[in-house]
Formats: structure tokens, sequence, C-alpha cells
């Protein structure tokens, strides 16, 4: 199971990456993308929609379930990805690359700090799991 | 964590060393799925796939009773049913709700293979201890045997690589051989809608097998599946499930299962009487294939059907077909709803159309 360095993370385990130009890249993680098996729809919100940090703002379904996916910060979509329209199974294939959902434009980046970094969130994990 | 308290399988280990799933299912800790239920069905859909399904019940029923005892707890007419034959069955209460449903095999004359669903073995064991039998009889519930089946358009010759007698088998057919010098109940059945064979032997070889099996199977890219695969694929093929699409509260009329009832045969059955009565009075609801028309919408279990503004059923099993790249769904229908109706489920707050369609959803036959 990956936990990259380079990115911040949820309890509902998504994640999220700081770009270069202030945007936020978010996605759900390894672990959600195993726990919740073989993706077979992503409902890609379009791009102006508003989110909020903590609030489900898409589902991801799986051959066995739906699962709501939270946005790690408070924001508006500037980006979605249009490839899982097609290809859900990119979630589970690459859930840090190109099986991400959206980009967003954050009211405070500030609010990134707050979020987990990789070895508390990896130690989030195996407290579940164990 | 898998609870202390479930049954485990001989094979738990060689699935974990397999990266499975295992989650508890019906009291045992099984499988749920290896590489993932899509690539898992797709190896059932085009090649073969390998399944662990110990957790179902194994009975014998043997004796000169056997067959009277029998004809009176099961619907068909296993009269007619000869050795090496077998017959799907339902086990019905007196209000004719179906109790179970289960096959019945035939191995001699009067030696009957019964495999009832892992969470009904007991009440069915306890059905078949209680029913008056007219002849001497003995059950012998096989807590000590394994299940596995093997599925897919290549199980034939897996199969038949690995026991002698496989490639002759017709569909719905049993026999017996043997694996390390000990018994095999071999049958030409499954639960995927492809060719498939179902094994029941030892658990003591269960392992062997097992390994002998997938490695017969590595030419064909055999591949281990899970029950979340075997979901998926029995609800393509519009099987019913006990638990979700059968139950107590629902009979066979209702269900669509009016084809296993043999109301003539002279034993009579449990649950007849009222089903006779169904069908002169009419019935409530009727299962329904429900085919999605946008792939965005997964009906599931519970969710409402509506004919425009009117609730006409509730949706039992639905899933997403990798087949046919759509949801389906198994649903009780109110029964003046018409194959080829445009309805709607709502699915988490939405409502999506869906068309009332005949099941098999996908073109396929275990045949």
């Amino acid at each position: 199971m990956e936990f990259p360095e380079d990115l911040k993370y949820t309890k509902e385990h998504e994640w999220a990456r700081l770009e270069g130009d202030g945007r936020v890249r978010i996605g759900i993680t390894d672990y959600a993308q195993d726990a919740l098996g073989d993706v077979v729809y992503v409902d890609v919100p379009e791009a102006g929609t508003a989110v909020a940090a903590s609030q489900p703002f898409t589902e991801v379904e799986s051959t066995k379930s739906v699962s709501d996916v939270y946005s790690p910060v408070t924001g508006t979509i500037v980006e979605r990805n249009a490839l899982l329209d097609e290809h859900p199974e990119l979630v589970n294939d690459a859930p840090y690359g190109d099986g991400w959902i959206v980009v967003v434009q954050p009211a405070d980046p500030a609010e990134l700090e707050a979020l987990l970094d990789a070895a508390a969130y990896r130690g989030f994990v195996e407290q579940v799991e164990s | 964590m898998v609870a202390e308290t479930l049954k485990h399988s001989p094979l738990e280990e060689e699935h974990l060393a397999l990266g499975a799933k295992v989650g508890p299912f019906a009291g045992w800790a099984m499988p749920i799925e290896y590489a993932g239920a899509v690539s898992e069905h797709r190896a059932v859909r085009e090649r073969v796939g390998l399944f662990d399904l110990t957790h179902l019940g194994k009975v014998d029923v043997t004796g000169p009773g056997a067959l009277g005892m029998l004809q009176r707890v099961v619907t068909g007419d296993l009269s007619k049913t000869e050795v090496g034959h077998a017959l799907y069955n339902l086990v019905l209460n007196d209000r004719g709700g179906i109790v179970e449903d289960l096959i019945v095999y035939r191995l001699g004359d009067d030696r009957y293979f019964v495999v009832p669903n892992a969470a009904n073995a007991v009440r069915v064991l306890r059905m078949l201890e209680e029913e008056k039998a007219l002849g001497p009889l003995h059950l012998m519930y096989h807590q000590d045997w394994c299940f596995l089946a093997v599925q897919g358009p290549r199980s034939v010759e897996v199969t038949g690589k690995v026991l002698t007698g496989a490639s002759e088998l017709e569909f719905m057919r049993c026999t017996e051989t043997e694996y390390r010098r000990r018994p095999v109940i071999l049958t030409r059945s499954g639960y995927t809608g492809e060719v498939g064979f179902e094994l029941f032997t030892y658990q003591d070889i269960a392992v062997e097998l097992w390994h002998d099996l997938l490695e017969a199977g590595s030419p064909f890219d055999i591949q281990p599946c899970g029950l979340a695969a075997r979901d998926v694929l029995r609800l393509e093929m519009g099987y019913a499930l006990y638990g979700q699409d059968l139950s107590e509260d629902r009979t066979p009329l209702e269900a669509g299962l009016s084809w296993t009832l043999a109301l003539d045969k002279p034993s009579g059955f449990r649950g007849r009487d009222a089903v006779l009565r169904q069908q002169r009075e009419g019935i409530p609801g009727r299962l329904r294939g429900l085919l999605m028309a946008d792939r965005r919408h997964i009906p599931r279990a519970h969710c409402q059907v509506f004919d425009r503004n009117r609730r006409v059923g509730e949706v039992t099993s639905g899933t997403f077909s990798p087949t046919l790249q759509r949801g389906i769904a198994l649903a009780y229908l109110r029964p003046e709803m018409d194959l080829g109706a445009a309805l709607e489920v709502e699915i988490r707050g939405r409502r999506g159309s869906a068309q009332i369609v005949r099941p098999p959803f996908v073109d396929r036959s275990p045949r």
C-alpha cells in the first residue's frame, strides 16, 4: 500500500496535492480504492461546482458498494477528470496518478496544513486495520 | 478482522497467500475477491475461474425411505429424476413462503445429495430430520467436506485433466469419481451461467485439489474467484439469491419459480395448498429484471421503483454488469407491470430510467 510523501490526507481516505499554481488536485487513496474493490462508476462533478471541506462532493461506486468522497478543502472545482467517465478503473490502477478526480481552486490554501501528512495517515490506516 | 466465531475453509491459507480479501459470509470466513470482481468476472465469462464454496451445506440422504421423505419436503418431483441427474427445488413453509432453494442430486437408487445454502443448511437439516419417513433412511451432514467450483468455457478441459468423468458429463448431471483415492461427487452445474463443474470431497485433500486445478487451468489463465464475482455472474443470469431475492415472505409464483413446482405429484409437498390458493387469488408482486438506461445509475437492494409518481416495487438485488456496462437489478414489481415497461429506480435520492426485461440479462448458457 502506497502513501506518497508529497500528499496530504483526510481521515475519510482522500488525498490532496498542492500544485505549483496554488490549486489542489484531489483523489481517493490507495487504501480507499483497495477497500472499495473494482470501481465501476465515478460521478465526477462539473467544473464550477463549489465544494466544502469535510463535505461529500461526489460518489465512487464499486461492484459491491458506493462511497462518498469528501473534499479536503473549501473552494471551487476548476478541472474534472473526464477520463473517469469511460475508465473508472483508473481509480484502482493509479489512485494517485491518472485516477485523480478533480482539481479545486481553494478559498484558503492554509486549510491544507490541517490535513494529515503521509506518516500520520499511514498510522491512521494501521489503527483502522488493527 | 475476522471474528473468532466464524467457520473457516480448509483453503483459507491458500486464499490469503493469493491476496484474497477474506470476509464474513453466512457465518463463514470466505474469499470475497482476489484480483477484483471485474477481472474475476471476465475470467469466468471468457476462460475459467475457480471458486471455494465450502460454506454451502452438503447433506447425504440415503436409504429406502429417502425418496418418499424428500418428496414431501421439496417442490419438484424427484421420482422422475434418474440416477445421475439433478433437480433444482424449493422448500416452502405452510404459507407457501420460500424457506430454501436447493439442488438435489440423485447418486444412486436410494441415494440423494442435497446442497442447501450456507445460512439455511442447519434449518434444512432439521426439516429433513423431522419429516416423517415410511422407510429407513440416514442423513449425513458432511461438515468435513469441501466444495469447489470450476466455471467458464474452459472448465471442461481443466476439470477433465484432474478428474475422470468430467468431459462426458452433461448439464445438470452428476457422477461419483475419485481424487487421491477419496470419493468426489462431481456435478455439471453452477451459478454463473457458464459451463461449469462443482466438486465435493473431503477437506483433507482440499489444498492438493485446489493446487491441481489451478495448475491444470494455468494454460487458460485460470483465476481464483471470490463471492463478489459470483454475485455479479449470477445476477447477470437473473438467478435469484436466497436471503435477497427469495425469502419466506415470497412464494414461488411471486419469484417466477412456478416451474419448480410439481403440483400434481401424489405425495404433495409442504406449502402446496397455499400456492394453489395464491394461484386462484393472484399475486401481490412478481420478481422482474430491470435494465438501467444509463451506466451512471447502479441500482442496489432496497431501492424503490416508480411508475411516474406511483411506487410499484422494490429492488432485491442490483449491481453493475461488466458485460453490459450498465446497472441491472431484480425487483419485486406490482403484477400489472409488463415486460418492456419504462420505470424509474430511485438511487440515493435521484431517479434513473429502467426498463423491465426478461432475464438472463446476458446472452450466456450453462448447457
